[in-house]
């Protein structure tokens, strides 16, 4: 057990997992736009340092520049999903997610 | 010593990530992610991956958080407290989430945990960017294409609007 | 790593930091006199010699007024927003090379508390967050000058990013590396023999659009729009008093001093004399500590000059309106800054070959 919890391995592996799992929990159990959207980077946020991690310990620059891509399409989701909200609550004047139902009859 | 700091740096990523979930207000949320972002800028530098970690701090903290605090105090919903999920929903999405993660944390021990250490030659910022402008250009000349149809795009969501409705 | 490389860092990161602090009264002091200068009037000149001890007054006043909270505000960030504007202001110091290295106690120091090998990106990435303070500081306040003063801030240095970082491609192409002591190492001896071997004579466009942005990213008049006193009141700090304001305050001359440093060490050759190499002055003065000492005051001066010219143009040139402001950096300043990425690619590959 001490083992595990002085080895850098373990705490990313466990850091990653934690992140991912709360920011899908949020994801699902939050209403605001606006915090969904930020779990959504918790979650690619979380596959990132497992990246970096596999990058580091290889030696390999594969993971590296696939963070790289992550990053700039998760900045490219961020731009896009707020221009959406701020349309959402023009018409609405609400961000709260549940009250958007036109689609769903 | 370095893994001391490697732990306590994963507690605030993970207190930080906790706290932007939480959060009833936006803006404590965003404040928590702009912390976890930190936090995680740290774990990468502790990686040895500075570069990452720079670009992490100033794209993630330094534009992407900026753009979320932006909308909120743009729309300033400080009085629309969010009302909270139906009881089922919550405890579906966490026993999900919980399964779901034990299971990727299964899957990562068994197959990344076991694998040693071959640091022999660390990644250096030079053999990255000779990579992404060579073996990798296409898929870079990809998301070139991606971000000019993204900026289109953007356009015409902040477009205002023709008719002159817009409030 | 042992403790008297611990102790030498720790020592070095509080002389460095105290020094840089420094600029703050000697700032308010320059810019009185100098506005003084300008508008045709004597300036401070009751406290001290020529008004000398007006930033210890000034400090004194600040110290002992009344601190207030507004109403109905989030008072945890009301309080924090001061401090997150300074802090990054005081990080972005660890990464500017002041000067090469000194020998002391038998052992290399070099005047820079960290030499990272990405301090380029540390020192834009740091400097992007300095935006938070302004921003906290601005909602927290509960006001609507407050709340424009602060959106208006987040959209101005959001897009003067792009340019600043734009800037600097071209050095980082020119030198190629990303660190900043690699950088003024380069800029040693002549070019052409009768021009000092610095940046700007690599990059002047790069230089142009590095100064344009560096003041909007500072906030400083021309483009001082978060903070407007004739349509804002007084922007994001309207609603602060007291030491919470002057460390707003101090932020800006902070930042305003790193971004001296910036340009300094990227276009004007750093710590190193015009015409100069480090080699002719250490074979005159024929002690390092000595040589370490003339690159400190030349590092020095030359921030100064730029200060300067900040302090000139705060008090001669006219306020833009918001959508020039924006119009400025997305239609001329970031075309421009691609335009001299490309020139300079192309005139790098013609003249040096493919890399």
């Amino acid at each position: 057990m001490m083992e595990k919890l002085t080895s850098m391995v373990y705490w990313t592996h466990f850091v990653s997992v934690a992140l991912f799992g709360l920011g899908l929990l949020g994801f699902l159990i939050r209403r605001n736009a606006l915090v969904v959207l930020m779990c959504l980077e918790l979650m690619l946020n979380a596959v990132n340092l497992i990246l970096v991690e596999i990058a580091m310990k290889t030696g390999t620059s594969e993971g590296i520049i696939l963070v790289v891509f992550v990053i700039t399409v998760a900045a490219a989701e961020v731009a896009v999903g707020l221009g959406i909200i701020l349309n959402l609550y023009r018409i609405k004047k609400t961000v709260d997610l549940t009250s958007f139902r036109i689609l769903s009859g | 010593m370095k893994e001391m700091i490697f732990a306590l740096f994963s507690i605030i990523t993970l207190l930080t990530g906790a706290g932007v979930v939480i959060s009833r207000n936006v803006i404590y949320s965003a404040f928590n992610l702009v912390l976890c972002f930190f936090g995680l800028a740290s774990l990468y530098l502790l990686w040895g991956a500075t570069f990452i970690s720079m670009v992490q701090i100033l794209i993630y903290a330094g534009a992407i958080v900026v753009l979320f605090v932006f909308v909120v105090m743009l729309l300033n919903f400080e009085h629309s407290s969010e009302r909270s999920q139906n009881f089922w929903i919550i405890l579906g999405s966490g026993i999900g989430s919980w399964v779901l993660s034990l299971f990727l944390l299964r899957v990562l021990s068994n197959t990344l945990g076991a694998s040693p250490y071959q640091s022999a030659a660390p990644t250096n910022l030079r053999t990255v960017s000779k990579l992404l402008f060579t073996q990798y250009l296409w898929p870079f000349e990809v998301l070139t294409i991606f971000m000019l149809a993204l900026i289109i795009g953007i356009y015409l969501l902040g477009r205002p609007e023709s008719e002159g409705t817009q409030s | 790593m042992n403790a008297l490389d611990v102790a030498i860092s720790a020592l070095k990161a509080i002389v460095i930091l105290v020094a840089v602090i420094q600029v703050v009264p000697v700032m308010i002091y320059v810019e009185r006199k100098v506005a003084a200068l300008i508008q045709d009037r004597p300036g401070p000149n009751r406290v001290g010699p020529l008004g000398l001890l007006q930033p210890v007054a000034d400090a004194v006043k600040f110290l002992f007024k009344e601190d207030p909270i507004p109403l109905n505000t989030n008072r945890l960030l009301y309080t924090l927003a001061p401090f997150l504007s300074l802090l990054p202001a005081c990080l972005v110091i660890a990464a500017l090379p002041i000067a090469d290295k000194a020998v002391l106690f038998g052992k290399e120091i070099t005047i820079q508390i960290a030499d990272l090998d990405v301090s380029l990106i540390y020192v834009l990435a740091i400097g992007s967050l300095g935006v938070y303070g302004i921003l906290f500081g601005g909602w927290a306040s509960n006001n609507k000058f407050s709340l424009i003063g602060a959106l208006r801030s987040a959209s101005q240095m959001v897009s003067y990013e792009l340019p600043l970082g734009l800037a600097t491609v071209g050095a980082v192409m020119v030198y190629g590396t990303y660190s900043l002591r690699e950088m003024v190492v380069l800029q040693d001896g002549t070019l052409g023999g009768f021009l000092p071997n610095w940046g700007i004579f690599y990059q002047p466009l790069g230089f142009l659009i590095f100064l344009i942005s560096s003041f909007a990213e500072t906030n400083r008049l021309p483009f001082d729009l978060p903070e407007t006193e004739a349509e804002l009141v007084a922007g994001f700090h309207t609603e602060y008093g007291s030491m919470k304001f002057a460390t707003f305050f101090m932020a800006e001359y902070m930042n305003l001093s790193t971004m001296a440093g910036m340009m300094t060490v990227l276009f004007f050759g750093g710590w190193h004399l015009p015409w100069i190499t480090d080699q002719q002055v250490l074979d005159w003065v024929g002690s390092q500590n000595l040589l370490c000492l003339i690159q400190v005051v030349t590092y020095i001066s030359k921030v100064a000059v730029f200060l300067f010219l900040y302090v000139l143009i705060r008090w001669t040139l006219p306020r833009f309106r918001f959508d020039q402001l924006l119009h400025l950096a997305w239609t001329n300043l970031i075309p421009l800054g691609l335009i001299n990425v490309a020139v300079s690619a192309v005139l790098m590959y013609l003249m040096r070959g493919p890399a």
